[in-house]
């Protein structure tokens, strides 16, 4: 593209900055014989936050002859200006479009995405359906923590990647790049895909449906695995991490140097995907976090580090780790967070020691209102550690605190939703009930409720999700018990959203072409509130002769054939159902470092070294 | 110490923000190991201030900053050293220590010198291009509809162009190069002056704005007007 051209598009747009490239640290290379676009469905200040793909793009450059640039979801006026310039979508470093990439490949991070993946197809000229493209297309591929069920995009990808991607992209990178040397045919080289770990080639599977529903998996080709198994880096210690962090121009979401403490989470909580799906832990030693830390924010001029995993307060090094990061950072006037903290962590004298978290947000997430309910979600946080946590808090100045829950959780009941009310009562008293001169002013408590979004390979993935009208009524009954909580406000998300998340999440096959025909009837960015049109899913749906209903609000049963389990996630089935059983009873699974539980059943030697 | 610099602002990264300059600024010092010093105080802001903001989308040859460092430096390895720690488009191009009392750069402030480019359709002869730069001039008033901060209205940028002069016609690309005031208080911006152009020419278009100079009063070691 010349200068010209993207001078006329970049006046054309509210925020150009998403679109030049030219930040700190950005590859330039001169001499390369592979191109691969690493593309995120999402706009830059999101994709530019995004771990995952920062750890990508210093792999995949890393590889010799390999360059590897960035592509993100144009916002709505800049699809527009392409449009009308008739100029395909570019990416960040050379301004090439992706049609010239040997591999395009796709991080999906959340379901209502995917209509944003067609966005960036079309403005490529790149056909929608794998069928549908031949040899002088780009190999499209897909991964993410979406693709443990790859079947609602498996006929737009070529190839899924399942799993950890820093040693898979680099393997796929080099099968693609053999087979382009060898001058095979598109489906020999799909055939040599699949036979690395961790790929999902969906064309060599179909899905066979009876009476509307899917029943099994028919393999078209024996040399196709009969199940891809999820990718798992096993030395999160010596595996690649950023390095050279990108530098942004324009504020990102988390504007801020990320550290990866460790990957995986042993609590165990039911609801959460995340949990499950990056299994088992593996945590960096604290000499590797001081190092990478330190090289990080030398080479970026950050002055903010965010200790990041699913849950920091588990990291079994914590406790030496974190009063050494913070000398060694407060040198260089730099501070740092920790994202993800659980109530019961016991780090108020580390808390204490960080002058830099900042008085005001302080987030809590109990996520249920009574101790059934937390019991039947697996979360092992009792009303005393939260209350304790509050004190703790409003003693040291805070004023205000965020409750994060859930409803239409499964089993609940109106005494449920009541308990997150008598909750932030109790919060709200806590607060009240210190002396005058021991407490700040203008207390708030923020309850904050989502709906809750069944998830496959959870223990929740054979549960209807809560119909829209009860979620409203729940809603409602929360809205009146929280009048008269001194300083309580309510947030709500839509329910409306939830849905079609859920039916994405356990979606299969058949929603490929509700998905093309939802894009285009124009839905995009389907996750920004002003962008989601409900009316034009549902017609997508009907056009399809499908419902909703069916996807989200309809139990499964235990023996049903489900589509995602042609992905071998490591975490078994028949736990995953012992730990929906044990739920609908309101018992608690222990955290797995206090002992195994026997998630991975035969793969637990192979992988598991808890 | 406080040193007095003006960098260079090219290509795509024209297309960043003042805010965004400001950050990039802020961790380019860090990478370049020359503290920033902090303001003291409940809130504390780093010491660097610009004589003025330049638009987003604007290139520019010279936007001079003070700033106050907690580290001694020359200027020239200043240069050398911030340099090497920019990403491409920006670039530090001159640099001196200012004294003790050397006045604000916003309060010296009083001119800019723009190169703007028309690109019109249908294209406009140099004839034209000439006449229209010298009806402006040559009126009393021009009346340009003005974005402000309660609404678009009417307002007289005449009194705001100081000179204006036609350099070329080609290829449907206009270029003139205009001087406007500029200081605190506001002044002229190119986008308006284009706007007026445009309007004189009957023709329309989009434009680009390049800043080839700041210009000051009170210190020889500042560009000046003449």
């Amino acid at each position: 593209m010349n200068d010209r051209t993207l001078d006329m598009l970049l006046s054309r747009v509210e925020k150009p900055a998403r679109y030049i490239g030219s930040e700190w640290n950005m590859e330039r290379k001169e001499v390369y014989d592979f191109r691969f676009a690493l593309c995120f469905p999402d706009v830059y200040e999101i994709g530019m936050s995004h771990l995952g793909s920062r750890i990508l793009y210093r792999v995949l450059n890393d590889m010799d002859g390999v360059y590897c640039e960035r592509c993100y979801a144009p916002w709505t006026d800049m699809e527009q200006a392409l449009r009308e310039l008739n100029e395909p979508l570019f990416t960040l470093e050379t301004k090439s479009p992706l049609k010239d990439f040997d591999v395009v490949g796709f991080s999906l991070l959340y379901e209502m995405c995917c209509t944003n993946v067609l966005t960036m197809l079309d403005l490529s000229g790149i056909p929608f359906r794998s069928a549908d493209r031949d040899e002088s297309c780009p190999l499209i591929v897909a991964g993410g923590p979406c693709t443990v069920n790859p079947e609602p995009i498996a006929e737009i990808m070529d190839a899924i990647l399942i799993g950890d991607g820093e040693e898979l992209e680099p393997e796929l990178v080099a099968c693609v790049r053999q087979a382009k040397r060898d001058g095979v045919s598109r489906r020999e080289l799909l055939l040599r895909l699949s036979a690395i770990d961790g790929v999902y080639v969906p064309s060599l599977y179909r899905p066979v449906f009876e009476n509307g529903r899917y029943v099994r998996m028919e393999r078209l080709c024996e040399q196709a695995p009969e199940h891809p198994v999820r990718r798992v880096v096993r030395d999160l210690d010596h595996a690649r991490y950023i390095g050279r962090q990108l530098v942004p121009h324009m504020q990102i979401v988390h504007d801020r140097v990320a550290v990866e403490v460790m990957r995986g989470c042993t609590r165990g909580c039911r609801f959460c995907q995340a949990g499950y799906i990056y299994r088992p832990v593996r945590e960096r030693r604290k000499e590797t976090l001081l190092d990478q830390t330190r090289d990080l924010v030398r080479c970026t001029g950050y002055d903010e580090v965010s200790l990041l995993s699913l849950s920091t307060g588990d990291y079994s090094e914590l406790h030496e780790l974190l009063p050494r990061i913070i000398d060694d950072m407060a040198e260089q006037k730099v501070s740092v967070s920790l994202p993800s903290l659980r109530i019961d962590s016991i780090l108020k004298d580390d808390l204490e020691k960080m002058q830099t978290v900042r008085k005001g947000g302080l987030t809590f997430a109990p996520e249920a209102g009574t101790q059934r309910m937390r019991d039947v979600i697996n979360k092992n946080v009792t009303e005393e550690d939260l209350l304790r946590a509050v004190t703790d808090a409003f003693t040291a100045g805070w004023c205000g605190v965020k409750l994060y829950f859930m409803i239409g959780l499964p089993t609940e009941t109106d005494e449920d939703i009541l308990g997150i009310a008598e909750l932030a009562r109790k919060v709200s008293n806590a607060f009240y009930r210190l002396p005058k001169d021991k407490r700040g002013s203008g207390f708030r408590v923020t309850v904050s409720v989502s709906t809750f979004v069944p998830k496959p390979w959870t223990a929740f993935q054979w549960c209807a999700q809560d119909r829209q009208e009860e979620i409203v009524r729940k809603q409602q009954l929360l809205k009146t018990a929280l009048k008269g909580v001194r300083g309580a406000e309510l947030h709500c998300h839509p329910s409306v959203l939830s849905v079609l998340e859920a039916v994405f999440s356990r979606g299969d096959r058949r929603l490929n072409g509700v998905l093309i025909d939802a894009y285009r009837r124009g839905c995009r960015f389907d996750s920004w509130a002003e962008h989601f049109k409900p009316d034009a899913w549902a017609e997508a749906f009907s056009e399809n002769g499908l419902t909703m209903d069916e996807y989200a609000h309809r139990e499964r049963a235990a023996d049903e054939p489900l589509p995602w389990e042609i992905v071998d996630a490591l975490v078994t089935p028949a736990y995953l159902l012992r730990e929906w059983n044990k739920a609908q009873e309101a018992r608690t699974t222990k955290d797995c470092r206090q002992g195994c539980n026997g998630c991975f059943g035969e793969h637990c030697e192979d992988y598991c070294r808890v | 110490m406080k040193i007095i610099a003006a960098f260079e602002k090219t290509k795509e990264l024209s297309y960043t923000s003042h805010l965004d300059v400001q950050r990039t600024l802020q961790r380019a010092f860090r990478r370049a190991n020359l503290p920033l010093a902090f303001s003291r105080g409940f809130n504390p802001h780093p010491k660097l201030s610009f004589a003025t903001a330049l638009a987003t989308g604007y290139t520019s040859e010279g936007e001079w900053l003070e700033v106050e460092l907690d580290k001694e430096i020359t200027p020239e390895d200043f240069i050398e050293q911030v340099n090497a720690a920019l990403p491409k488009g920006m670039r530090f191009v001159r640099a001196f220590v200012a004294d003790d009392g050397f006045p604000t750069l916003s309060k010296m402030l009083v001119a800019a010198r723009y190169l703007v480019t028309l690109y019109t359709d249908p294209p406009v002869s140099a004839q034209e291009l000439l006449n229209a730069v010298r009806a402006i001039m040559d009126s009393e008033e021009v009346i340009v509809e003005k974005k402000t901060k309660s609404g678009i209205r009417p307002a007289n940028i005449r009194p705001e162009i100081r000179e204006a002069e036609a350099i070329s016609a080609s290829d449907r690309t206009a270029v003139v190069a205009v001087v406007g005031t500029l200081n605190a208080a506001g002044g002229l911006r190119a986008e308006t002056f284009a706007r007026a152009l445009f309007e004189r020419l009957s023709v329309n278009g989009r434009f680009t704005a390049h800043r080839t100079a700041l210009c000051f009063e009170g210190s020889d070691k500042l560009p000046r007007l003449r």
